[in-house]
């Protein structure tokens, strides 16, 4: 079934709380994190802080994000063997992830981008939708 | 005067922590004014005893009883700990079993017992515990290995395989974890007269001496000093280190 497309009022109710765990998890100032913001290239995020942004963030919002999820959840439909080739995001997945990450500006998402480095187009709205996503699957 | 160490009320995870090396970590950070919490597998009455130790010493302890192997049990536990203290400041892997046998003689399950206690409990805790470290940007967590990890003696296969297993993840967390300012090393005990080396105390006294510069095998008091110096402010500038207490041990 098809995910029911995340409106922006459902963003807008989210993101003063989801911004300020990212500030907490990332030593930064409030005032930087913008909804397009990138964690890692624009906040100087590096692996390590997802993970404890993640944490934060099913503290704070009381909901449940299982590990890997989000990656998971950004291939989509897709097997892994179609979304990547050789570690390289495939032209079906980059599709896909400019559907999914449809708050990411799309010229961001292109070719080469390797799937381990998907998460460097995370922004500060993407976990906006990964809270409503783990509240709906919680409700 | 007591030297100021920077562990009074702090709080303080060990596993293992009803017998042997364990237990005198326990009581040696208690006594310093942690607040001490210890897995204990199944030994409730042992459990009890270090309790009534660590209380007559006007220390603060608790125990719980969780197995290390049992990486849900472990996450439960962790998660009581967090919930009555609100985080955990040290973290040491102590919990540690032997089953010591030649290689062609060990059963899978002996294999296997001492690999996922003594490596898969270490990575157990340290994954429920370290999360919370890294958000409060702080901890130390310290590991203990053996002898055994460099000088594996004969019967020692799965249990030196298990320490050397521990060591190494020690500098691969001190390098995951150092931005987080959160330390992690490892204290490596020689022979130490607990009941868990009794058996090869048993077996080959003299021998095992012999190698020993200090001639004589060490109390577990002297490895829970070394704990306590990596837990404590003087050691603010160690990390992915491994220190021997092993009074000189040698292989010749």
């Amino acid at each position: 079934m098809p995910e029911q497309a995340i409106t922006q009022p459902e963003i807008d109710a989210v993101f003063p709380k989801v911004a300020q765990t990212i500030a907490d998890a990332l030593g930064c100032d409030l005032d930087e994190v913008k909804p397009k913001s990138s964690l890692i290239e624009d906040l100087d995020a590096e692996s390590i802080d997802f993970l404890d942004l993640v944490f934060r963030l099913e503290k704070g919002f009381g909901v449940k994000i299982p590990r890997g999820k989000i990656v998971e959840d950004a291939r989509g439909p897709l097997p892994e063997s179609e979304f990547e080739s050789k570690g390289v995001v495939t032209e079906a997945g980059l599709a896909r992830l400019r559907q999914f990450l449809d708050e990411v500006p799309t010229e961001r998402i292109k070719t080469p981008l390797k799937a381990a480095e998907v998460p460097r187009l995370f922004t500060a709205e993407t976990f906006c939708k990964v809270v409503i996503r783990a509240q709906r699957a919680a409700a | 005067m007591a030297i100021d160490s920077g562990l009074q009320g702090k709080v303080a995870l060990v596993t293992g922590g009803s017998r042997g090396i364990g237990r005198a970590v326990v009581e040696r950070l208690a006594g310093d004014g942690m607040q001490v919490v210890f897995f204990y597998r199944d030994n409730a009455a042992a459990a009890q005893e270090v309790l009534a130790a660590v209380a007559a010493a006007s220390g603060r302890g608790e125990a719980l009883q969780a197995d290390v192997a049992d990486a849900e049990a472990v996450g439960a536990a962790v998660e009581r700990v967090i919930n009555a203290h609100g985080r955990i400041d040290l973290l040491v892997n102590n919990a540690g079993i032997v089953r010591d046998n030649l290689l062609g003689l060990l059963e899978d399950v002996d294999i296997r017992a001492v690999l996922d206690t003594n490596v898969g409990g270490t990575f157990n805790v340290t994954r429920a515990v370290a999360r919370h470290m890294i958000s409060k940007r702080s901890g130390r967590i310290v590991n203990l290995s053996s002898v055994a990890a460099t000088k594996g003696g004969r019967g020692q296969s799965n249990y030196a395989a298990s320490k050397g297993a521990i060591e190494a993840f020690t500098r691969a967390m001190a390098v995951e974890l150092a931005s987080r300012k959160i330390t992690v090393n490892c204290v490596s005990p020689g022979v130490i007269e607990t009941e868990m080396s009794q058996q090869v105390r048993d077996l080959a006294d003299e021998q095992i001496k012999a190698r020993i510069l200090l001639r004589r095998y060490g109390q577990a008091l002297d490895v829970a000093n070394a704990v306590w110096f990596l837990a404590s402010r003087f050691a603010d500038y160690i990390t992915g280190e491994v220190l021997h207490v092993d009074g000189g041990f040698k292989m010749e």
